[in-house]
């Protein structure tokens, strides 16, 4: 539209095609100014990537923030400072046994910002497994797993696993004690696991005993297999988001309209036809794509949204300005931890895993079978399986909804177990892992 | 078009079409593909030789463990025991989850998940689930002791020197 007009009255010359370049490169990169109006929030969000992930108009229930706080938004925000802050420590970083302790020395030493950059790393990865652990505490206490998000959900779980593998798989990485005594540990959980226990664990070291080959293999899954897989997979889980109709949010958040008769929806030509989703016949499908929701405002209704820009696009702002504050903050302030260069004859005593491995460590302090291969599998699956278990369609879209006592109960009897276990794990176990009082 | 054409067909129950069998065929062979490349990346992760230690070792004479030794070997993850004229070697590799455990006059503790075993390697508490395995032990003729890791024995078989 832009180039259109200004085509008409130009000419030519040489000197015209100087002094009009900047701007016309701006405008071929920008193909609308900012918007002021309706119209042209509208027409951006469909010339402009970053909006265009976005629907045009979002439900103001959304947008509140104590229904999402914000925390999947966080996950997100930490996986891209991870992303960002992983390539550049790829630059020192070397896969090997016998460099990779100095090289994260170096990183103190030599590497300017390294230690800083380091403490992001690391930060951001203990932040990233709190926010997608609270983010699927907040999707389960609105009820937000319910239909039509229940695949959502279980990509959200396969998330969360693989959240919690890339943390594993990267504090092996510095090759001091903590990561040598948890890839031996962590390799012979994986050896319990019936049937396929024994391959996976030769699978995973590339070798009979923790070496060389293991570190190679885990550096490959960090920075390559892990992030490619979960970039596809976070990519899929917004997809869905915009495609079942935006977040969810409680039935009086809308206004019900009783669907359209046949017959007019013939003479509204934008209008895509319906799928067979009758649980949803207040729906509509507008020009704006097959988007589930009221985004279409038909006749004269209260209108319940407001426009992506700038409404959601502030708020996403905001939250990324808060997780990259909070991590920066906290970089600078505590250094992430390295312990002692390895030594194969003496694990730390007690050896104690990250925070949020802790409970998994009690756990099989009771049973190797049960603790870390058993119990974790039932959890995994059950996990999966909560929306097409909790099939009722009441309490969506609010927190603690009272129709969903049951569920949420039993949720949070899960979350204060788990819990439980970290902080058991955390004080009050000592050398040798035997029972000590922290007080 | 084309759609009429297959509803007919389907209808008037003709012999399959060029365009079914394609489609088939295809799907055969996207299918075999997957299969095949999922079968053959497993098989290419998964390592030809690998270069492990040598399961038989020496450690020194036996003049070298005076009565009353317990000591681990580092490299060959072994406890060397001595009470009088017996000697073993027990692994310090915990059965549980492949920790290394500390060895002391009373036993063998687990600093990871709080294993314990006895002087002999017998579990005494804690989540390991098997004593800890005795190695075959010979004196060469050159005077050495031999451990050999690939050689198991009973618990409680001691070698006398
Ligand atoms: C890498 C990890 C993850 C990222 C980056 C992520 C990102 C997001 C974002 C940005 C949203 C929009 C709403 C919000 O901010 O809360 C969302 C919604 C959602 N997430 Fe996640 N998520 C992750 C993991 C999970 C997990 C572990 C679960 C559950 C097991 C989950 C299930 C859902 C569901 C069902 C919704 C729709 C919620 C609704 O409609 O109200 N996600 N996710
Ligand atoms: S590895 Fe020794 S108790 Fe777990």
């Amino acid at each position: 539209m832009v180039y259109g007009m200004s085509k008409n009255n130009q000419k030519n010359n040489f000197l015209n095609t100087v002094t009009e370049m900047p701007k016309a490169i701006w405008d071929s990169v920008f193909r609308n100014n900012l918007p002021h109006t309706d119209l042209g929030r509208s027409k951006t969000s469909f010339t402009n990537f970053f909006l265009h992930m976005h629907p045009v108009k979002v439900h103001k229930h959304t947008l509140k923030p104590w229904f999402t706080m914000g925390l999947g938004l966080m996950s997100l925000f930490l996986f891209m400072i991870l992303s960002v802050t992983g390539v550049l420590l790829m630059f020192y970083y070397v896969p090997s046994t016998t460099q990779a302790y100095d090289r994260m020395l170096d990183l103190r030493g030599s590497v300017a910002f390294g230690v800083f950059l380091r403490n992001m790393h690391r930060w951001s990865a203990h932040g990233m497994v709190a926010a997608v652990f609270l983010h699927m505490c907040r999707v389960f206490f609105t009820g937000s797993y319910k239909k039509p998000r229940e695949f959502n959900w279980v990509l959200g779980v396969g998330l969360f696993l693989l959240t919690l593998f890339s943390s594993f798989t990267g504090y092996l990485l510095p090759w001091d004690q903590l990561a040598f005594w948890a890839i031996t540990v962590g390799t012979a959980i994986a050896g319990y696991a019936p049937v396929v226990g024994e391959q996976m664990r030769f699978l995973l070291l590339g070798d009979t005993a923790v070496g060389q080959e293991a570190l190679l293999r885990f550096y490959v899954l960090h920075v390559a297999v892990l992030p490619l897989v979960m970039t596809g997979m976070v990519a899929i889980h917004f997809w869905r988001i915009r495609k079942d109709g935006g977040l969810s949010r409680p039935d009086d958040a809308d206004i019900v309209i009783t669907p359209m008769p046949a017959v007019a929806a013939n003479v509204m030509p934008a209008t895509i036809e319906q799928p067979q989703l009758n649980f949803l016949s207040k729906a509509r499908y507008g020009i704006q794509g097959l988007v589930r929701g009221p985004f279409t405002k038909v006749g004269n209704v209260p209108d319940n949204t407001v426009f992506s820009y700038p409404n959601l696009l502030l708020a996403e702002l905001f939250v990324f300005v808060l997780t990259v504050a909070g991590v920066v903050l906290v970089s600078a302030y505590f250094n992430a931890p390295l312990e002692e260069p390895v030594n194969v004859l003496h694990p730390p005593n007690p050896a104690k895993a990250p925070w949020y491995f802790l409970g998994l460590q009690e756990q099989v302090s009771y049973s190797a079978f049960w603790g870390g291969v058993g119990i974790p599998a039932i959890e995994v699956i059950i996990l999966m399986l909560v929306p097409y278990i909790d099939r009722g369609k009441k309490g969506v879209g609010k927190w603690f909804a009272k129709e969903r006592l049951l569920a949420n109960t039993l949720f949070l009897i899960f979350v204060v177990v788990n819990i439980l276990l970290i902080i058991i794990g955390t004080f009050f176990r000592g050398q040798n892992w035997e029972f000590v009082s922290p007080f | 078009m084309s759609d009429k054409h297959n509803a007919q067909e389907v209808e008037s129950g003709e012999p399959v079409s060029r365009r079914k069998v394609l489609a088939w065929l295809t799907s055969m062979g996207l299918f075999g593909s997957a299969i095949v490349s999922i079968v053959s990346n497993l098989v290419f992760i998964k390592p030809r030789a690998t270069y492990g230690k040598p399961t038989r070792f020496a450690i020194g004479t036996p003049e070298q463990f005076p009565p009353g030794t317990r000591i681990a070997l580092g490299d060959q993850k072994v406890a060397v025991i001595r009470e009088g004229d017996k000697m073993a070697a027990i692994s310090v590799v915990c059965t549980h989850l492949g920790c290394i455990v500390g060895v002391a006059d009373t036993g063998f503790a687990c600093p990871c998940h709080g294993s314990r075993f006895d002087q002999d390697g017998n579990v005494t508490g804690g989540p390991a689930p098997k004593p800890l395995p005795w190695y075959e032990l010979s004196l060469a003729p050159n005077g050495e002791l031999e451990v050999d890791k690939g050689k198991e024995i009973e618990s409680g078989k001691w070698f006398t020197v």
